[in-house]
Order: C-alpha cells, then structure tokens, then sequence
C-alpha cells in the first residue's frame, strides 16, 4: 500500500510539473501581452504627443508664413526663409526620430520574438525531457511495485506453500506411525493365531492317533472275529456239503434273478431308444410315401390330361380325315356312275357303304369282353405260342388265329410298357397257365349252372377263358394284376409247403424233397402241389389286399386305360372298305374307259379343227358364190358355176364320211 | 464364382462395392493433406484474383470473408471495394500501407473509417482551389460518407499565384512587390460543397494554416478570408450531424466570429465549440455568450483571445442562465475583475458547470473573495484554474477558508498568483482529500 500511495503522488506531482511549465508560459505570455498593451500604450503617447508637437510647429510654420508677405526687405525675406527651413526641418527631423525610434522597437520586438520563440523551444525541449523523464520514473516505479507484488506474492505463495507442506507432512507421519501400530499389531495377531493353529494341529493329530489305534484294534479284533466264523463256517460247510441245504437254491435263484432283472433294465433301455429311432425313421419314411404319394397323383393327373388331350386331337383327326375320305369316295362314286351311265351305257347301282352313314370314332362294339379277358387270351395264347415254338416235335398244332395274333401281341407289348415288373415277366407263362386253370377249376363252384350251359358249346380253352374273364370282372381284378394273383398265389403255397417241410425236418424226414421244391419252386409248379385247402385262403388275403390298395385308384385308371386302348382292329377294316369302293374289277373298266375317252379326244379335237377349215372353205364358197351370182349375170359364166357346186358337194361328202366312221369306233 | 451376368444384374454389383472401399494411399510420406490446398480455398483465391471483373464478396461466409480481405489487392479501385468489403483486415491493410502511424484507437476500433478519414483529410488538405477540380473530392463523397465520422484537417492550402509572382518569391526580392499581388483572393477550400452530403460526419476539425511553408512564409497563409468564413459558416449551417467544432489558429476577428456564430445559433447537435488561438474580442465574446443559451453547447473553449471586461461580462449573464454548459474555458484573455466578478455570481445560480479555467488573466483579489463564496456552496464545479493571476495573500487566506467547506473540487490550480505557502499546501491537501473521497 505504501508503494501503492507513493506512486499515487508520482501520478499527481508529475504532471503538476508539466502544468507548471505551461501555467509559466502563461504566465510570460500574459506579461508580454501587458508589457506589449503598455508598450502600445506608451508609443500611441508618444505619437499623439509628436503629432501634437509637429501640429504646433507646422502652425508656427504656416503663421511665419504669413507674417511673410509683411516683409518687404529681401534680408528679412530671407532670414525668414532660414528660419523657416531650420523649423521644418527640425521638424523632419523630429520625425524622423521617431520613425527611427520605432524601426528601433520593432528591431526589439524581432529580437525579442526570436527570443521568446527560443526559449519556447528549450521550454519545449525541457518539457519533453520531463516527460520522459516522467515516464521512466513513472516505469521504473511501475516496476517496483510490480517486483514487490510480486515478491510478496512469492513470499505468500511460499509461506503457505512451507505451511501446507509441514502439515502434509505431520498428517503423513501420524498416517505412518497409525499403519505401523496397526501392523504391529496384526502381527501379533497372526502370531497368536499360527501358536493356536499349530495347538490344533498337535491336538487332532493326537486325537486322530489315538483313534486309529483304536480302530485298529477294533479291526483286528474284528478280523480275527470273522476268521473264527470262516472256520465256524468252513465246518459248518462240511456239514452242510452233507445235508442239503434249504436255503443254497434259494440263494442261487434270488442271484439269478437280480441278474435277470439287470437284463431286463438294459434290454428295456435299449428297446426304448430303438422305439424311438423306430418312430423317427417311421415319420421320415412316411414323410417320403407322403410325398412320393402326392408325386404319384401328380404324374397320374397329368397321364389323364395327356390321354384326354390325346383322345380329343385323335377324334378330331379323325373326323376330319373321315370327311375328306368321305367326300373323296363320294366323288368317286359319281365319277364311276358316269362313267358307268354315260360311257358303257349300264345301269349303277350304288355299293353298299356302311361306313358311310356314321361319323366319329368306331367305338369299342364288345363291352362285355373286358381287359382282363383279353389278358387271360394272351396269357392263354401265348403260352401256346412259346410252346409251339419250344416244343421241336410240334405235337400240338397252333392254334392261333392270324388275324387275332397282331392284337394279342399289341395287348401284351401294352401290358408290358404299362408297368408290368419285371419278376411278373420271369413268372412263366406256363406257370400262370396253370395257375389260371387251377383257379378255373377250384372256382367252378362260383359259376351258375346257366353260364355254364351257355359256354357248353365251346372249347375247353375257350370255355376256360369265359369263366376266368368272368370270374375276375366279378373280383374287380384288372388284367394288369393277373400275374400278381399268380405270383401271391404261388407264393402262399410255397410257404405252406416251407412249413410242411418245416415239419418233416423237425419229423426227421430228409431234406431231400424241400431241396427239389427250392430249385423248382417258382417255374415248375405242377397242380400235384396246389391243394383247395391252400387256394381258397390264399385267394381270399389276396382279394381282401387287393380290395383294400386299389380301392380308390382301381376305379380312377381303369376309366382311362379303357379308352387309351381302345380297338384298333376296326379301323384297318374300316379305312380299308373305304379305299376299296371301287373294286379290281372295276378300276380295269376305267382303266379302259380313260384310254377310250383319250381317243375319242383326239377325235374330236381332229374334228374340231376340221371344223374350222370347213368355215374358211364356207366364207370362200359364199364369195365365190357372190361372184358366180355376179357372173352368171353374164351367160358366159354358167360351166364355172357347175364346176363350183360340185367341189362343194364333195367337202360336205368327205365330212359326212368322218363323222360316220366315229360314230362307229364309240360303238 | 461364374455367375451368371443375369444374376450380377439383379444382385447387388459386387464389383462395384469393391471400387467403392478403395481408397488412395500416399506412396510418398511426406505428403500430407495439410499441403494440398482446399477446392474451396482455390475457389476463393480465384474470387480474388478477379475481384475487379466479379465481386463477389457479400454472398461469402464470415471465415470467407476474413480469408478474402487477407489476400485482396490493396490497390483495387476504392469506388469497387468502399462499399462492398466490410471493415476488417484489408482495410487494416491499406492503412498500413499508407500510412506508418495508425492508432485504431481513435477511430472507434474501425479500420475503415480510419482509412476513409485519413483519406478525406489527405485530399482536402492537398486540395489547392482553381488548380483541384472539385471533382476529386466530390467523388470520394459517396464512397465514403457512411464511414466519416471526424475530419481533422491541419492544413489548408491557399490558391497558386501567377507564376511570376512565385518567381519574385523564389528570388527573394523586396516586399513592396510582393505586396502589390496581394489584391488577388486568398480564399481556401470551399467547405459548402462537403459538409452537407457527409451525413455521418460528427466532428470538424478546422485550422486555416499551411504546414511547413518554409520561406515562402505569409501572414495571409494563416488567415481566414471574409469570403472563407461566409461559406464555412452556411457549410456548419447545412451539416445537421456536427457535435464538435474545432476552429484553431485562424485568425478569426469578431466581425467573423459574429458572421460564424450567426449561422451556428439553434443548431441542432452542437456540444461542443472551440475557437482557441484567435482574435476574438468583446464583440466576438458576445456572441457566443448569445449562442449559449440558444444551443446545447456542453464545452466552450476560448484560450487564448482577446477577451476583455465586456465580453466575460456577457458571458457571465448567459451563464447564469444555461442549463447545458459544462466546461468554460477562458485561459489567456484580458478578462479583468469585473468580468471575474460577473462570472463567479453567475456561478451562484449555476449548477452546471464543472470546470472553469480562468487561468493567464487579468484579475485580481475581488474576483477571488466572489469565487470563494462560490466555492463554500456550489458543489457542482469539480475543476477549477485561476493560475497566473495576482490574488494576492488575502485571496489565497479566502480560499483556503473557502476550500475547507467544498467536497466536490478534485482539481485547482493555483500556481503563480502571489498566495502564500501555507495557502497554497493547504488547498492542495484539500483538494487532494476530496480527489480521495472520489476515488
């Protein structure tokens, strides 16, 4: 504060130095200023005074002057002019005194402002230097007092900071000696504690001693205990080895029935986990019939679709060829009847022409001949077919119909690209003849005596496949399933024979006969080893199997399959009739027709040329007879005339002559 | 990874996100990006480069704008960069260019204006009349009227006489010839076609002086001709804005200050007027006294005129009266007791006034008994300089008695007026307490 203060003074003195300067030259300023106002003064007297002096002596002057005129002598005339001259001219001189005295002051006056303007300048000069001077005290003290601020400030700063640290560093030392009795004392502690520890120890491992000493004894004594019972028992044993026990057995089972039970325990575990690998695999495998199932929908949609389109495009095809074909017979027929009419001159009678009432597809005309009979046919057929060509002595003639043979193959090609397996085609034919007789036979007794009666007339393989035709319409046995019939069948009896044998073997029979059914089992199947007990049965699961799978489907494939192979037996002979409206016999006649008809257009075009030579030959005769009509007028020209009517007569003879000869030749 | 084209078509291109995640790295490593120069600092460098075809300055952020101001030209056209650049660091720029000295201090903080008012005084002060067009100066009009605030001009330069007249001046021949030109006009820049069309212009600083004339030295030179002072007059007349006129070393007579104060009398934003260093008498003194109390003047100074009885007489009656005046200064005038006496009665009824300056005049004892009762009472006048008057012992004993009732003077001078030492300490220990009552 006391710096503080003083440089408050510094800050009040020091301009009061400056302020003294310029109140000094204010005060100077304002004493020129009256000096100069006195100086004025004075001067604008002394002016005043020697103008009132010079008035006085020009008065004087002028009064001279006109005392002048009263004098009359030369000498006074010019002692008056000396005088005169002398006044004015002291007057002039006093004048010029004056301005001399005023050149003088203002002489001063120049000197004194040149003075006056340099002692503003060191007055200046001197001002400046106090200023500076001013400010560097000013700086200086400025400093200072900067310098003690900050030195006391340091001196604070110190003092606090010297203060601030010696009582960190008492807080410390009592921290320390806190943490130093604190650990004194845990280490007592942990002394005590390690004595109590070790105390223990010795203690329980004593007690633990003792202990195990004791058991040990216990043990001993126990072990020999249970060695005096091994021997009590040992001799018991002898004893008992003796008599029979009760109790042993009972033992022995109760063992085996633990280990039964353990059995037991592990089987059903593992049953358990098998069932449900089962139920997994089960599930993905109907997962996959599901889907196979839908697939199986899918295609069997499409198969229709394709077959209904096909039908159609097929009937389309046909109406449309039909109607060409028609209309070609039917300009045929016309062309023949002229030509019968008008050429050879005999009557025409139309040809019968069934066809040609109908239109549209030739329907199957037997629906009562099912495909199943078809497919006992074929079997049937073609057994004797293979047998005729098997068999080298041909012993057994064919008895094939030629023209049923290209229809049964087709069936059987059918059959066989419809899906037929391949174990069914293995199945001989023979088999399966034999099996179908067999069924023949062992069924009768299904069939009515009327149906029966009826097929009396026909021969014994005919008869037979009437009756089989009958009797699997009456199962709802398609064509298709005839051969797994068989197969099933045989099958069954194989199996009831396997156990027949089954039986001997356990009789004791050899096994000689089972080796020979083995080798033979599937192709030579004679009827020796199909009995009714193993038919009917066999029969029966087979239906009811067969009833249950193709239930639905059976009803579904059979519409479609009907129409798919529908007979084309029919339509060879139809398209056939059609083409052979007009016979051998009568394409020769029109054969022969043509080639009279081509002369006879040679003929007439011959004529026709003719013809037109006969008009020119006309006009020319018309002329001539213009100018014979012109000359006869003249009586010279009668000869030319007669000349001219002859030639003419014998053009119209050659004419009539052609023409007779081809009227001959058309007869 | 043969894909189909139709498959890359529909996805998403993979090759194409493949281009996207690339990036450029620097080979060289010193290349940083600091050395690579912003798109948008090129931009703008070619802003620069073309500013005097396309200006395009206002549409700019602020960092823009500082960064374009940093590198424009000093050298453009003012009429092209006056209004549009804002102030900142070109106008800095062009001030340091021109001139070595430059205090922003005194021009507000305003770099601008500083440049516009320097740049006004430079043309007015070089302005010689019937050789300058006025058209030099009327051009800078528009340019700048919005930034002048203050002229201060220290010149003014008189008409170029004919040649041979110059001749005999450089030849230094005899007066009397030099006397015989002088029937031509001296008159100076004419201030009638300025001041009216700087609306903003606050302050005038006026002196009717030539700067380092040397040898061609002339009492005309520092003069102010009747015909000078008439258009001045109606020039301050038609400037609504003024508030501080300064009229230094002009030789002004009282028959001009009548013709000045004529015009300025109910002016409207007057404060302050100051006619120092001239030649004002009792005319002159009262009318200004007449303009006191029909204007708001604030500060009156007339140091160093020629002030008299009759003129502080006046003064002092419209100071009885003024409600606005502030400062009066009378330093260096004639004023004698009766003036001092009027003025300080006046100050009786004043409550004013805060500094009075009576300093270098001609009174004496009475004046200071007056002020003295003054003083006892008023608590208004802070500020007080009756220095280089003969006051005497008496007079000092008055104020002393008189000082130990005021609080409210902070400063008084009284050096060389004859008082006594004891007078004298205790006045400034008095004025020193209430300077620390103050504080």
């Amino acid at each position: 504060m006391v710096l503080s203060q003083r440089i408050l003074t510094l800050q009040r003195e020091l301009p009061e130095q400056i302020r003294n300067i310029q109140t000094a030259a204010d005060a100077k300023e304002s004493m020129r200023r009256t000096e100069q106002e006195k100086a004025c003064r004075l001067r604008l007297e002394l002016l005043e005074n020697d103008v009132k002096s010079s008035q006085e002596k020009f008065g004087e002057i002028i009064g001279e002057w006109s005392t002048a005129n009263q004098k009359i002598t030369p000498q006074e005339l010019q002692e008056l002019l000396n005088n005169q001259q002398k006044l004015s001219s002291a007057l002039l001189d006093d004048k010029k005194r004056v301005i001399n005295e005023l050149q003088q002051e203002l002489k001063v006056g120049d000197d004194r402002y040149v003075k006056d303007l340099r002692k503003h300048a060191e007055e200046l000069g001197l001002m400046m230097e106090r200023v500076e001077d001013q400010i560097k005290t000013l700086k200086m003290a400025y400093r200072e007092e900067l310098a003690h601020i900050q030195r006391i400030n340091q001196q604070e700063s110190e003092v606090l900071l010297t203060t601030d640290k010696a009582e960190w560093e008492q807080r410390l030392k009592a921290l320390w000696d806190k943490e130093l009795d604190r650990l004194m004392q845990r280490q007592e502690k942990v002394e005590e504690y390690n004595e109590k520890v070790e105390d223990v120890v010795l203690e329980t491992r004593d007690q633990f001693n003792d202990k195990q000493l004791g058991h040990n004894e216990k043990l001993m004594a126990m072990v020999r205990e249970r060695k005096q019972l091994e021997a009590a028992s040992m001799s018991t044993q002898r004893i008992l080895t003796v008599i029979p026990k009760p109790d042993g057995p009972d033992n022995l089972i109760q063992r085996k029935l633990r280990l039964v039970r353990k059995e037991m325990l592990n089987l059903k575990a593992q049953y358990s986990s098998q069932q449900k690998c089962i139920t997994q695999m089960k599930r993905q495998l109907t997962d996959r019939r599901n889907r196979i199932v839908q697939q199986h929908g899918h295609t069997q949609k499409k198969i229709q679709h394709f077959a209904v389109a096909d039908v159609k495009k097929f009937e389309q095809m046909w109406l449309m060829i039909e109607d060409e074909v028609k209309q070609l017979v039917e300009r045929v027929l016309v062309l023949d009847s002229i030509i019968y009419k008008q050429h050879l001159g005999l009557a025409w009678e139309r040809p019968h022409m069934a066809f040609m009432g109908r239109s549209g597809l030739i329907q199957p005309q037997k629906q009562t001949q099912s495909p199943t009979h078809q497919a006992v046919t074929q079997v049937i057929r073609t057994q004797d077919l293979q047998g005729s060509q098997r068999m080298t002595d041909a012993s057994v003639g064919p008895m094939l119909k030629t023209d049923a043979e290209s229809v049964t193959t087709e069936v059987h090609k059918a059959e066989s690209e419809g899906g037929a397996e391949v174990e069914e085609r293995k199945l001989s034919n023979e088999a399966l003849k034999t099996v179908m007789e067999l069924l023949c036979d062992e069924l009768g007794f299904l069939f009515e005596e009327k149906f029966l009666s009826q097929l009396a007339p026909l021969e014994e393989e005919e008869q037979a496949v009437m009756k089989l035709s009958s009797l699997f319409s009456a199962f709802g046995i398609s064509k298709r399933e005839v051969p797994r019939l068989a197969q099933v069948l045989l099958k069954h009896k194989n199996q009831k024979r396997l156990q027949t044998e089954d039986v001997c073997v356990e009789t004791g029979n050899s096994s000689d006969k089972a080796e020979d059914a083995g080798a033979s089992c599937m192709s030579h199947v004679t009827s020796e080893h199909m009995d009714l007990n193993h038919l009917l049965p066999a029969l029966k699961s087979f239906l009811e199997q067969h009833m249950r799978s193709r239930e639905v489907p059976a009803s579904q494939n059979l519409s479609f399959q009907c129409e798919a192979v529908r007979d084309t037996s029919e339509d060879q002979a139809y398209w056939e009739s059609m083409s052979n409206v007009i016979s051998e016999d009568k394409v020769k006649v029109w054969e022969a027709a043509e080639s009279k008809i081509k002369q006879y257009h040679a003929e007439l075009t011959e004529i026709s040329e003719l013809i037109t030579e006969t008009l020119s030959l006309e006009q020319q005769n018309a002329e001539l007879r213009v100018l014979l009509q012109q000359y006869l007028q003249s009586i010279v020209s009668v000869c030319v005339c007669v000349c001219v009517n002859l030639s003419v007569d014998k053009v119209s003879d050659s004419c009539h002559a052609v023409l007779l000869v081809i009227i001959s030749e058309r007869k | 990874m043969s894909r189909s084209p139709y498959l890359q078509g529909a996805t998403i291109n993979p090759a194409e996100d493949f281009r996207r995640m690339r990036r450029i790295v620097a080979e060289d490593l010193d290349w940083t990006l600091v050395i690579v120069p912003c798109l948008s600092k090129l931009c703008l460098q070619s802003f620069i480069r073309n500013f005097e075809e396309k200006p395009i300055f206002e549409e700019l952020s602020p960092t823009q704008r500082d960064f374009v101001q940093e590198g424009l030209s000093t050298s453009l056209p003012l009429n092209l960069t006056a209004n549009l650049i804002s102030d900142g660091v070109f106008w800095k720029r062009c001030c340091e260019e021109r001139w070595d000295l430059c205090d922003v201090s005194h021009y507000g903080h305003s770099w601008k204006r500083m440049f516009f008012e320097r740049h006004m005084e430079n043309i007015i002060e070089l302005f010689i009349p019937y050789s300058t067009e006025e058209k030099t100066v009327l051009e800078m009009v528009p340019l700048c009227k919005n930034y002048v605030k203050r002229l201060n001009i220290s010149q003014l330069l008189p008409p170029i006489r004919e040649p041979e007249g110059e001749e005999e001046d450089e030849l230094g021949l005899d007066s009397p010839y030099q006397n015989e030109n002088e029937g031509q006009s001296m008159d100076h820049f004419n201030f009638k076609i300025l001041l009216s069309k700087l609306t903003n212009l606050e302050e005038l600083h006026l002196v009717y002086k030539v700067n380092q004339c040397g040898m061609n030295f002339e009492w005309q030179m520092f003069e102010m001709t009747d015909k000078d002072c008439k258009s001045l007059a109606s020039a301050l007349k038609s400037c609504k804005t003024l508030k501080i006129l300064r009229l230094h070393e002009s030789h002004i007579e009282d028959k001009k200050c009548l013709l000045l104060v004529k015009h300025l009398l109910d002016h409207p934003s007057l404060r302050e007027l100051d006619f120092s260093h001239n030649l004002i008498g009792d005319k002159g003194a009262r009318a200004v006294a007449k303009l006191l109390n029909k204007s708001q003047l604030e500060t009156l100074n007339l140091y160093d005129n020629d002030i008299r009885d009759h003129g502080a007489k006046a003064l002092a009656h419209a100071l009885a009266k003024n409600p606005t005046l502030q400062s009066l200064n009378l330093r260096l005038n004639r004023v004698g007791d009766e003036g001092g006496q009027a003025i300080a009665n006046a100050l009786l009824n004043n409550k004013t006034l805060s500094h009075l300056h009576l300093g270098a005049n001609k009174v004496t004892e009475p004046t200071v008994i007056t002020l003295a009762k003054v003083i006892a009472q008023n608590n208004t006048l802070k500020s007080i300089n009756i220095s280089c008057n003969c006051l005497g012992e008496d007079g000092g004993k008055a104020l002393e008695e008189a000082m130990s009732y005021n609080t409210s003077i902070t400063e008084c001078d009284v050096c060389l007026t004859g008082m006594g030492e004891q007078s004298v300490s205790f006045i400034n220990q008095a004025v020193w307490t209430n300077k620390k009552n103050a504080i």
